[in-house]
């Protein structure tokens, strides 16, 4: 029984972090229709971001994980602004192509310069643990999913509360109609796969805090990000949070009953079973409804 | 009369199929204008044009002095244009309010009330998702959130699109008070009768051209326009 706990405590505390990894993947997706292939990349490159500042500056991963964000977004800002921004209202084939060529860039580039050794954030408190009723829970990965959750939250009150979250949600409706009320529907997309980018990096600087990583992460990442953002329902960033949870757990309690090879296929059992029944996700309708195009 | 739309031999085009050729058209201030014609003549594409939705040429075309030729959709809507398209295209998974709102984000204009006091039944509606609204309403609101923006001119296309006649009137009506209080009107409607009573001048388009032209009440009179829309004759 106490396994059992202790799987679904582990299972949850995953979750979290992996709701972290793909709200931003989910965002980009429902606001410009790009299955962003290289968000994988992203997370893996914020893990190094949070790992550089840790071992040259000696930050905390709490406080690199902030520079990573920061770098992140300004990466992502410039990559849709100047590269995707020429080809977002193509056919989604050529979104696809062209950011699985930038994900095969960045991570060939970060074999280059870090290696594909596995590394990891090393910090006195993410290893060590307390017990609750006999179920031992890990404090950097407790930690991870608060701030997981937090980080979630906040962005949903900045789509919903905040001018700039209104005009990402109105682009992300009706572009034309958009651009009709004035707001800079380019500027809106590089803004939001900023945004994207930048929770992809601090993501992974608490994937580098609670476990280990290389540039052949980068694929994992996207994949698991897929199959929650669908899960959840698309552009839905409380959706994503359920459906990392969900896949959290199925992940913990396959690897509990099964044996490991089963984790990956189990997800996608789940994917499908949620989809036959209910196609919008989890948490019901994304939040547009309708997309047009002038 | 000032003129705040001024527009000389304008053409515009999907790709190579060309929709438009040598349209000369001007608004003047706290004018309401109509653009009527068949279905097909190209005035849905004269406002797209206006607006930069559309690629045009022009010699002329400009607005309080000042040169949209070449401009983007969102500068032209900062020179103080403001369009509600055709299919209204509200944000419908919004409220009334939210959509009004973003109809004021390019000068910040949070405060509804002054189009809730020219729609009254926005009004009671305000905190209402958009996509579970009628047809009228949701021309009301998309009206609202064109002049939430004050703008000098707002373009309307197909105000009665798929609406019953008593309620296109109602929204007609309120046409003059928002001309009145500085915003030009640009009109494009199929209903010629209701088109050319509220307008003040108006432009006759068939096949992508100005045919006629001239103030609302002698093309209302002119045998030929009685003939070919309003069935008389």
């Amino acid at each position: 029984m106490t396994g059992f706990l202790q799987a679904v405590a582990y299972g949850l505390l995953q979750g979290g972090l992996l709701a972290l990894v793909a709200v931003g993947f989910s965002l980009v997706w429902g606001v410009m229709n790009v299955v962003n292939l290289s968000h994988g990349a992203f997370v893996v490159l914020g893990a190094y971001v949070g790992l550089l500042v840790n071992q040259r500056l000696g930050l905390d991963p709490f406080l690199g994980m902030f520079v990573a964000a920061v770098a992140l977004f300004a990466l992502g800002y410039v990559v849709q602004r100047f590269v995707i921004n020429l080809v977002v209202n193509g056919p989604i084939f050529i979104t696809l192509l062209l950011t699985f060529g930038l994900e095969l860039l960045l991570t060939q580039g970060m074999n280059i310069a870090f290696t594909a050794n596995y590394q990891g954030i090393q910090t006195t408190y993410a290893g060590t643990s307390f017990a609750v009723a006999g179920v031992q829970i890990p404090v950097g990965r407790l930690l991870a999913f608060v701030l997981s959750v937090v980080v979630t939250v906040a962005l949903v009150a900045v789509m919903n509360r905040t001018r700039v979250g209104m005009s990402i949600m109105a682009t992300g409706m009706d572009r034309g109609a958009a651009r009709l009320m004035g707001i800079r529907a380019r500027h809106v997309y590089a803004l939001t796969f900023g945004i994207a980018a930048g929770l992809a990096g601090m993501a992974g600087t608490m994937i580098g805090m609670v476990g280990t990583f290389n540039p052949a992460s980068a694929g994992g990442f996207t994949l698991l990000s897929f199959v929650i953002a669908v899960l959840g329902g698309l552009g839905n960033m409380y959706g994503a949070l359920a459906g990392g949870m969900l896949i959290g757990l199925v992940q913990a309690l396959g690897g509990y009953f099964l044996s490991g090879t089963w984790v990956n296929a189990l997800a996608f059992l789940v994917l499908i079973l949620v989809l036959m029944f209910r196609p919008s996700g989890l948490v019901g309708k994304a939040f547009y409804s309708a997309r047009l195009e002038v | 009369m000032r003129q705040v739309l001024e527009v000389h031999n304008l053409s515009a085009r999907y790709g190579r199929v060309e929709v438009l050729w040598e349209v000369d058209l001007f608004v003047g201030s706290k004018e309401i204008v109509s653009l009527v014609g068949p279905n097909g003549a190209g005035k849905t594409s004269l406002l797209r044009a206006l607006s930069g939705m559309a690629s045009s040429s022009a010699d002329v075309m400009s607005f309080r002095g000042k040169d949209l030729r070449g401009l983007s959709i969102e500068q032209i809507v900062d020179v103080g244009i403001a369009h509600v398209p055709e299919g209204r295209r509200l944000f419908p998974g919004l409220t009334v309010r939210d959509n009004l709102r973003l109809g004021g984000w390019r000068t910040h204009n949070q405060d509804v009330s002054r189009v809730v006091e020219l729609f009254p039944k926005l009004g009671q509606r305000i905190n209402q998702v958009c996509g579970t609204m009628s047809g009228g309403e949701q021309q009301m609101v998309a009206i609202g959130r064109g002049l939430m923006g004050e703008p000098d001119l707002i373009m309307i296309d197909e105000l009665s699109m798929g609406l019953a006649p008593v309620v296109v009137e109602e929204i007609i009506d309120v046409l003059p008070d928002i001309a009145a209080s500085g915003t030009s009107v640009l009109l494009v409607e199929q209903d010629v009768d209701a088109a050319l009573t509220t307008a003040e001048r108006a432009y006759v388009l068939e096949t992508g051209r100005v045919v006629m032209s001239g103030q609302a009440g002698e093309l209302l009179a002119d045998p030929r326009i009685q003939q070919a829309y309003l069935g008389i004759g």
